[in-house]
């Protein structure tokens, strides 16, 4: 881990996420405290301080613009723990601010400067190179995934009569996605979604291809995956012209 | 010097305080333009009134959760802005420089609310210093800017009271007035403005996109 930190990278970053909101953020904060009692990382560890939303932007974001991206591989780690390990970027925080200042966006910010250096949770990492790699977060490639959507069609279909589980349909009122950890780990799911949509009476269909509904690689701080992953979904409707994107639970 | 502080540098820190303010303003909004589009895009007036009206009165969740400091607070800014607008002695200056005027605050009360102000920027102080929430995000520059507040208040009731020596006390009360008016813009103190901005894009935000409210 004694890889040096590119700071050029880290400047540009910087530089590039200071607009008009990121400024007015950085200025505005009265470092009132009413923050605090809105994150429930906060409330969960005693009223620790430490926890508190501006406190955490502070000591992460303000920094690295204090030191202009000068920063040491240390100060990644520490931070790294604070972005990803005392925020879910939940965003209530901006419900409790009086000058709605968009904390999480700005943690969002920070996951992204840390993933340029190769700082980042590794659970989340192996998302991002199974997103890139089959376009799900399983690495669940497209034969396993049909093959299982087929099987699911059978075994349900013993239970409701022609119940069917319509593949890459086009015109489908409903495009449904899922969460590849159901294929994957619990496939009656998708048996359980069919149900519904045959019992309802719906015009829908699943596809074949970016029918991955999670995004993990948003919570790593990867634009580039992030971007990735939703135009896979986004194009898969418009190839079938789907009218809706329906996900799951 | 009393007439120099009274003329030209008063008009020095209203045009800074104005032209500033406009300018800060409008270098946001063009700054956002350019690397804030994703702003736009979800931009509702609606949202944007809605949000601002729920936090410029005690309509929202953080009221709820902190009554009394959002009461004090609440007096505080109430204070801030109403007793040197409606100050008898200042109309007075407004009448003698052009010729206008307009509801004055009793003296009396003037004055008792002054002492209140100072009472609550010591309030602010202490709990800086006593609340761990507000303490772990406290800076030097926090306590700056309450003394900046602080002065007029502290200086008009001295120079009001006739303490030490008026003339002086005048001078010193005047100053600082104009000090936080010139600091407006460039400081925290600049929330004043920035506020509205703020509210109007989380409003939009959480409004238009997700069609949740922030209050």
């Amino acid at each position: 881990m004694g890889e040096p930190v590119n700071t050029q990278v880290i400047k540009e970053r910087l530089d590039a996420a200071k607009g008009a909101r990121m400024k007015m953020w950085l200025e505005l904060c009265a470092h009132c405290g009413l923050c605090a009692e809105s994150c429930f990382f906060y409330q969960a560890h005693d009223k620790d301080p430490t926890y508190m939303p501006s406190y955490k932007i502070i000591k992460t974001l303000g920094e690295l613009y204090k030191k202009k991206g000068e920063v040491s591989r240390e100060f990644l780690e520490e931070t790294r723990e604070i972005v990803w390990g005392k925020c879910t970027a939940c965003r209530r925080c901006s419900m409790y601010c009086p000058f709605g200042i968009d904390i999480a966006t700005m943690i969002a910010t920070v996951r992204g400067i840390c993933n340029t250096q190769g700082v980042h949770p590794e659970g989340l990492q192996r998302a991002v190179d199974n997103y890139w790699a089959e376009g799900n977060q399983m690495a669940m490639t497209k034969e396993d995934w049909l093959e299982t959507c087929t099987w699911m069609e059978s075994e349900t279909g013993e239970e409701i009569a022609g119940l069917q589980i319509p593949m890459d349909k086009e015109g489908a009122n409903i495009m449904y996605t899922v969460n590849a950890r159901e294929p994957m780990y619990y496939p009656q799911d998708v048996g359980m979604a069919a149900t519904i949509f045959n019992i309802a009476g719906e015009d829908w269909t699943m596809t074949s291809e970016g029918w991955d509904d999670t995004n993990l690689a948003m919570f790593a701080g990867d634009a580039k995956c992030m971007a990735h992953v939703t135009k896979l979904t986004y194009d898969a409707a418009i190839r079938l012209k789907a009218k809706q994107i329906a996900i799951t639970e | 010097m009393y007439e120099f502080v009274r003329g030209p540098l008063l008009w020095v820190a209203f045009i800074v305080f104005i032209v500033g303010m406009i300018y800060r303003v409008a270098a946001l909004i063009s700054l956002s333009k350019k690397k804030d589009k994703v702003v736009y895009d979800h931009f509702s007036a609606k949202w944007a009134l809605k949000s601002i009206f729920h936090w410029l009165l005690p309509l929202n969740r953080t009221v709820a959760q902190y009554p009394v400091y959002s009461i004090l607070t609440y007096l505080f800014h109430i204070i801030l802005l109403g007793v040197p607008i409606f100050l008898l002695a200042h109309n007075v200056l407004w009448h003698e420089s052009w010729k206008i005027s307009w509801w004055s605050l009793p003296e009396d009360v003037a004055d008792y609310l002054s002492l209140l102000m100072l009472a609550l920027i010591l309030f602010l102080m202490v709990r800086r210093m006593v609340a761990p929430y507000a303490r772990i995000v406290t800076t030097a520059y926090d306590y700056a800017l309450l003394l900046v507040v602080a002065m007029p208040f502290l200086t008009g009731y001295m120079a009001y009271h006739q303490w030490i020596n008026y003339q002086w006390m005048l001078i010193l009360h005047i100053l600082s007035g104009e000090l936080m008016l010139i600091l407006i813009p460039f400081t925290k103190l600049s929330h004043m403005i920035l506020f509205f901005l703020s509210r109007a894009h989380i409003g939009s935000e959480f409004g238009e996109r997700r069609g949740t409210v922030t209050w």
